[in-house]
């Protein structure tokens, strides 16, 4: 039997470890403490306690990136959760041509950001595709303004990022189904359980640990949602910055070569409070429902 | 005792980001250095410009350089050029880094930041013969108030906007195009007439308002003695009611506000809109990119009062060579050199004040260029800067949406305008 040093598992996870210290933990660790400091893109640098955080009382635009930024979650999580499953199970099934849909499924998720972007803009524009079609259809007079209405704007970029997520979390569900024991189902069948019953008995139970790395990847993915609100809302993040969200806010804090990196580090650290609470309260309901 | 050791660890490495995490710059003893003027000329400097590599301009700098180099023995000038965007980014990291390049162009706001922090040499101390050298606009441009009375760049070349007409649209929709609009209101009168002819399918307005016309409007925004702001009169909102009028009435694309709006010049380019404005030499940069529109480009004055924009050339107060850095920076921007590189960019004018008043600017070829080259100048006489230096990208990003919620009907104009000085006021003390 060979026996190894005290230190090569160590030397073994030394690369990963040292990945970890410089790019997550020194720039983590780094922000809280910029947070209390007046640092700008150039300038400052001096400890001025907790005026940074004093300072969120009197930001106009917070109250509006918490509230979006929650909601994107609420609504982002139960749906990116469910949704993939049920596509999963639609494709898992072996018919003709079903390759071909699990890659159309899958396309949003290597789509460029770009092309995402005018695709979508082109879709919700007031002279774009579904006004378009909802005029001809005589079912609008007006154009709906998917793209200047705050609330719009903002289920628009919810179903931007469900669309472009959906491929991904179905792929993560493929592999827990095929873990599935198919005689579950068939047991459960012959005992008169139908389509839904034994989707809520059986396959629900049988996926619920990929369901609840979903369900986290998906929190935090969309607290920290950036892209979706700044496609369709554009830099201001719609109009008067009502659809702005946290990470918005961070990024025009820092902007500019007098950026308020101090103020935006204070913003990021609220954010990580933030997203901790909601990722505690799914760890707890996932112990609880084991 | 892990947990003790841990904490000790974390709070060690807390204590090292707070003493490193200053990134002040060379503050205000390296900007006020006084540099021999009798100082012996050689060894190597960095010089940088802003996106003027090209075809056009770089056997320009090439025999520049030479020329400097042949009349200084024992010098070497490595000349660097950055890409148009991201340009503040580029320089903001190098301050930050302690790279920046010993000798330097930059626009008045980039400069600004770079100053506050001690990066720039003050040449009114170095130069006693700046203010009769170099155009007053121009000086002036890099000597802000925050900063006391030191100036931060030779200028260099100066431009403005010209308005650009698209004359068969004009004509198509029953417009003189000889008869251009002057003035903001001819603006959206003529506007209207088009949105009317063209049964809304062409647009005489396509850009929201910003600092620009807040100004015209004969607001200043900020108090006489420049420490706050105070754009929030009667008179901005009439203006922002106006515009508002005319986006209500289908003067404006209705995406103006929105992510799909391409901006005024690209609805230009496209024929969608018939008026946008640029710089001295847009009709000549037309002609290679879109030669079929530019011979339907008609200049005339920009409305109201013109912008003026500066280029100039900074000397790193942290060089290493500072006698070399002054000397060339001195050289590039006097007159013969501007006047040679302002014959390669038609439309603007030199920083230097003997060739500033040149009478040959103010001379036509008859061309539609050679108008909007004499236009340029004429409006440069009487330009202005409207942005103040200390106007932040926060302070425009939340700017542009109140103005958004005024266009739209969400928010009266004067409680949008109160809210963006409000905001701007709390900003600058941040």
């Amino acid at each position: 039997m060979t026996s190894h040093r005290w230190y090569t598992p160590w030397l073994l996870i030394a690369p990963a470890l040292l990945w970890l210290a410089v790019f997550s933990l020194w720039p983590a660790i780094n922000t809280g403490v910029l947070s209390f400091t007046d640092v700008h893109t150039l300038s400052g640098g001096r400890f001025i306690g907790v005026h940074n955080y004093a300072l969120m009382w009197h930001d106009p635009q917070l109250r509006d990136a918490i509230l979006n930024t929650l909601i994107f979650m609420a609504v982002c999580v139960p749906l990116l959760t469910f949704l993939p499953l049920l596509l999963a199970l639609l494709v898992q099934r072996t018919l003709p041509f079903m390759g071909f849909f699990r890659t159309v499924f899958y396309f949003p998720v290597i789509a460029s950001a770009v092309v995402v972007a005018l695709i979508w803009q082109w879709l919700l524009d007031d002279r774009g595709l579904v006004n378009g079609l909802g005029r001809q259809a005589g079912l609008l007079h007006g154009a709906l303004p998917f793209l200047t209405d705050r609330w719009l704007l903002l289920f628009s970029a919810i179903a931007l990022t469900v669309w472009k997520g959906l491929g991904y979390y179905m792929v993560l569900y493929l592999s827990a189904l095929g873990n599935v024991r198919r005689e579950l189902h068939e047991a459960a069948a012959v005992d008169g359980a139908g389509t839904v019953r034994r989707f809520w008995a059986v396959t629900v139970p049988g996926v619920r640990g990929t369901m609840a790395l979903v369900s986290v990847l998906i929190a935090v993915n969309a607290m920290r949602v950036f892209s979706e609100l700044y496609i369709l809302g554009g830099r201001t993040g719609g109009i008067g910055g009502q659809d702005v969200s946290l990470v918005m806010l961070i990024q025009q804090a820092a902007a500019g070569s007098d950026g308020r990196i101090g103020y935006a580090s204070a913003l990021s650290v609220l954010l990580f409070v933030l997203t901790i609470g909601p990722l505690l309260l799914l760890a707890r309901w996932n112990r609880r429902t084991d | 005792m892990p947990g003790i050791r841990a904490g000790l660890a974390l709070a060690a490495i807390a204590a090292a980001s707070l003493t490193g995490c200053g990134v002040g710059g060379a503050g205000s003893t390296a900007s006020q250095q006084t540099v021999a003027s009798d100082a012996q000329l050689k060894g190597t400097i960095t010089f940088q410009t802003w996106s003027l590599k090209n075809d056009k301009f770089t056997p320009y700098f090439t025999a520049l350089i030479k020329d400097f180099e042949t009349q200084h023995p024992g010098t070497t000038i490595t000349w660097v050029d950055q890409p148009g965007d991201g340009y503040a980014d580029k320089v903001s990291s190098q301050v930050t880094s302690g790279s920046l390049p010993d000798v330097i162009n930059l626009p008045q706001d980039i400069a600004h930041s770079v100053a506050k922090v001690g990066g720039l040499l003050d040449l009114t101390k170095n130069v006693p013969t700046l203010a009769q050298d170099y155009v007053h606009s121009g000086v002036a441009a890099y000597t802000y108030p925050d900063l006391g009375s030191d100036g931060f760049a030779f200028p260099w070349y100066l431009g403005t906007d010209v308005s650009y007409w698209n004359k068969a649209m004009l004509q198509r929709d029953g417009l003189d195009p000889a008869k251009p609009p002057r003035t903001f209101d001819e603006l959206v009168a003529q506007a209207k007439v088009m949105h009317d002819a063209s049964g809304g399918r062409d647009y005489l307005m396509s850009r929201p308002p910003g600092l620009s016309d807040i100004v015209n409007s004969g607001t200043p925004l900020m108090t006489s003695d420049g420490r706050t702001f105070a754009f929030n009169t009667a008179g901005a909102a009439a203006m922002l009611d106006k515009y508002t009028a005319a986006y209500a009435a289908g003067y404006l694309p209705s995406n103006v506000l929105t992510s799909t709006y391409e901006g005024n010049s690209a609805l230009f380019t496209k024929q969608e809109v018939a008026w946008t404005t640029g710089g001295g030499n847009y009709i000549e940069s037309t002609l290679q990119s879109n030669p079929s529109l530019a011979p339907q480009i008609v200049p005339s004055p920009a409305l109201d009062t013109a912008p003026l924009y500066v280029q100039g050339i900074s000397v790193a107060a942290r060089s290493r060579n500072l006698p070399l850095a002054l000397a060339f920076g001195r050289f590039v921007t006097d007159d013969a050199n501007q006047k040679a590189f302002i014959k390669l960019a038609p439309g603007f004018l030199p920083g230097s004040a003997a060739s500033a008043a040149d009478p040959a600017y103010s001379r036509s070829d008859g061309t539609a260029q050679g108008d909007a080259s004499v236009i340029a100048y004429q409006d440069m006489q009487k330009a202005v800067i409207f942005t103040p230096p200390v106007w932040t990208d926060a302070m425009n990003t939340f700017l542009n949406q109140q103005v958004a919620l005024a266009m739209t009907g969400k928010e009266p104009a004067e409680q949008a305008l109160d809210n963006a000085v409000n905001r701007a006021n709390q900003l600058l003390g941040q």
